[in-house]
């Protein structure tokens, strides 16, 4: 009898998370359809989705929407993120000239471009972020200074 | 039908894929390469056209698009440490977008490749929807541009965790910058492990990627070419 409560109890909970997580997915729709109509309407080269992202941001930043509002159906969503990318990348197949010659070699090419953009990017953006923080440091110190001048 | 099956046996493949990453957390494992694999073999041997597959496939591409408008929430909730950054960050996506562009388009000069090969791979660190849509404008051919695309997502997503731990980066920004530059969505699929602050400053750097290089790559095309 207690058992069994508990098990409705628990099932009620499920129930109730995945209706939040589907009604916070139809509000990040919503977002994604005003970005799609915004970039068509506007004639901007960009898609809707990230000035949906934009919008949302904005919207959180202006407390114009809850952050509860969305939390649980962006969790979920960026969770399962992986999901969505694989239609995309199965179209590889239509494609067999990729495996020729040329096409290996731009594959290399794409591969090593990315890795040297990532090493280059992440080493100099350490030493740009050291630097910054440095110096906010210095800030904070000439500020504790003068006020013991003071 | 086919649209229901397509969407069903993904979605099974990938749980099952998770679980097993899960066991074996191999970068190779990841369940983005292993469910993609899967799904390109058997169409293959079972001779199904791609097209057919996508009427399918289309249903779950589409939620690509509130997918990435989520990325709004770890964005917002990373908001001061971004702010605190924001030089470092934005100093760092123009670094990477100009060695992304350099080095691809010196490399295949030196491979010596069509132009057309050309204008497809140079939009290859943008995200799927603005890589395509870059493509078409400066003369590329989209669809093939998707494939580099997701190559350098691949690239972030398996070799990416090597350069972070060899190259010494150790700091969530820099890591943050370097994957969400170079690897777009693919990329924060594995900077998610690392954390949330890896997480927001790479999604951060994936969509200014892709907005400063809707302008910057016809740019270069521009200038270049």
């Amino acid at each position: 009898m207690k058992s069994g409560k508990m098990l409705n109890e628990n099932f009620v909970a499920i129930f109730l998370r995945v209706v939040r997580i589907i009604v916070q997915i139809g509000i990040l729709n919503i977002y994604y359809y005003l970005g799609v109509g915004i970039v068509s309407y506007l004639h901007i080269p960009l898609p809707g989705s990230i000035v949906g992202l934009l919008l949302l941001v904005l919207s959180l930043i202006f407390k114009l929407i809850k952050v509860e509002y969305i939390q649980d159906g962006a969790g979920f969503l960026i969770g399962v993120l992986t999901l969505f990318f694989i239609p995309a990348t199965v179209g590889v197949i239509d494609y067999p000239e990729l495996m020729s010659g040329t096409g290996l070699l731009i594959i290399l090419a794409v591969i090593a471009s990315t890795l040297i953009s990532i090493y280059v990017t992440g080493l100099l953006t350490q030493i740009i972020e050291k630097k910054e923080l440095a110096k906010k440091e210095m800030a904070i110190k000439e500020e504790k200074g003068e006020l013991t001048v003071d | 039908m086919i649209e229901v099956m397509v969407v069903l046996s993904t979605i099974v493949m990938f749980i099952l894929f998770t679980k097993l990453y899960q066991r074996y957390p191999h970068p190779i494992m990841i369940p983005l390469v292993t469910t993609t694999i899967v799904s390109a073999v058997i169409l293959l041997v079972f001779d199904i056209p791609y097209a057919t597959y996508m009427k399918g496939g289309e249903w779950l591409q589409k939620m690509l698009g509130p997918a990435v408008v989520a990325l709004a929430y770890p964005l917002y909730n990373q908001r001061a440490i971004i702010m605190k950054y924001k030089y470092s960050i934005l100093s760092g996506l123009f670094i990477g977008m100009i060695t992304g562009l350099v080095t691809i388009f010196g490399l295949l000069r030196w491979i010596g490749v069509k132009e057309s090969w050309m204008l497809t791979a140079l939009p290859k660190s943008l995200t799927t929807p603005v890589g395509m849509q870059v493509s078409e404008m400066i003369g590329g051919i989209p669809p093939l541009t998707a494939v580099f695309v997701m190559i350098a997502g691949f690239v972030g997503a398996i070799i990416g965790p090597l350069v972070i731990r060899y190259g010494k980066l150790d700091t969530a920004v820099s890591r943050g910058v370097a994957i969400g530059s170079a690897s777009h969505g693919v990329g924060l699929v594995k900077l998610r492990e690392y954390g949330e602050q890896e997480l927001s400053v790479g999604s951060l750097s994936m969509g200014l990627t892709a907005v400063i290089g809707a302008f910057f790559c016809p740019l270069f095309v521009y200038l270049f070419m």
